[in-house]
């Protein structure tokens, strides 16, 4: 399913319109965790991150992975030079007021998997 | 008994978050300038910049040898030190647990130079110090102890690396010395009530990664003269010495 398709399905908040790139993006892969340095081991390329960690090196770290957007779940919101990091590195970012369980659980309905499924 | 000011979180340029203009000589500059008597270096998982720093400081202002251990569970734990040498020693066995970087890792990270007290470039670390080692809270807390160092909970206040923030509660069983609040919480005792249940003295520290950043949040120590040992019989209340409410 399309990044763009999905958000809007779930009503993300997109905190990053300047990444326009990204939306056409077909997402079938994700990951939840609020562990960086597991992140970085494990998140699928090309995949969607669902994290409740809000700092900088979130950018860092789903860039580093490869990562096509991340999702700030409980309505968390990062500072401006995060979002500024992001939109620099063309990564799309999302909030949810919807908590990590719901989310994964409905990303899973629309077809967006684990590693592993 | 005197009060010093001390500023005990201040990074320099080898930590990749904080600007690259973070160094020595800049350092030492907006400290003295911020009026503070003491200072500590405290960079992500090494201590390869004190010396410099303490080089430029010279008789001028004491500078603590520090290091800010990223633990596996995401904690930020500030090891303070008598010496470089000793700080030294605790990065080597903390060095011992990080991965080396990629080739991706400078342009997202940021960059890692090891200064002298000029601020010239003399190698570029090639450790990930950006992120987390493989040593839990208690470990972490272990090493600075083994290296006769201080352990202090870094930033218990933000939700972001704090000890509470991540691991939900605050880990008593693991023998910190202080906790520390960052330049986010306002001064005055009524905000510091919620963090002083823990039972340990509670340090105010700006966490610098900008020059701008040198002192905006200080702790008052009540000693003879600044100084790792007066430090801390200060953490301890000991002999007089004590962490003011400032």
């Amino acid at each position: 399913m399309k990044l763009e398709d999905i958000a809007r399905e779930l009503g993300f908040t997109e905190l990053t319109p300047e990444v326009s790139g990204s939306r056409d993006a077909e997402i079938d892969r994700g990951y939840a965790s609020d562990l960086l340095s597991d992140v970085l081991a494990h998140a699928p390329e090309d995949g969607l991150l669902v994290t409740l960690q809000v700092h900088l090196n979130v950018i860092a770290v789903a860039s580093h992975a490869q990562m096509a957007a991340v999702v700030f779940a409980g309505d968390r919101r990062p500072e401006d030079d995060v979002l500024a990091k992001a939109v620099a590195e063309g990564l799309s970012l999302y909030s949810s007021p919807a908590d990590t369980f719901d989310i994964v659980g409905r990303l899973y309905a629309l077809g967006v998997k684990g590693s592993h499924a | 008994m005197n009060v010093c000011f001390a500023d005990l979180h201040v990074h320099t340029a080898l930590s990749p978050c904080a600007d690259n203009a973070m160094t020595p000589p800049v350092i030492v500059g907006a400290a003295l300038t911020e009026r503070l008597g003491m200072i500590a270096v405290c960079d992500h998982n090494s201590a390869r910049n004190v010396a410099a720093v303490q080089e430029v400081a010279g008789d001028h202002l004491v500078v603590l040898a520090g290091m800010e251990i990223t633990t596996v569970e995401e904690c930020h734990v500030v090891g303070l030190f008598a010496g470089a040498a000793a700080a030294e020693a605790a990065g080597a066995e903390v060095g011992a647990c990080l991965e080396i970087i990629d080739d991706a890792y400078e342009t997202l990270f940021g960059e890692q130079p090891v200064l002298d007290a000029d601020g010239r470039e003399t190698a570029r670390e090639r450790l990930a110090l950006a992120t987390a080692t493989s040593l839990d809270v208690n470990a972490a807390v272990a090493l600075v102890h083994r290296h006769g160092g201080l352990a202090v909970a870094a930033h218990v206040d933000r939700r972001s690396f704090g000890v509470i923030g991540q691991l939900g509660f605050f880990p008593a069983e693991a023998g910190f010395d202080a906790v520390e609040l960052s330049r986010h919480v306002p001064a005055g005792p009524e905000h510091e009530a919620e963090y002083a249940v823990y039972g340990l003295p509670v340090l105010r520290s700006s966490d610098a990664h900008h020059v701008h950043d040198v002192g905006a949040a200080r702790t008052e120590v009540i000693c003879e003269r600044p100084g790792f040992d007066e430090l801390s019989l200060a953490v301890r209340g000991l002999e007089g010495r004590r962490i003011g409410d400032a």
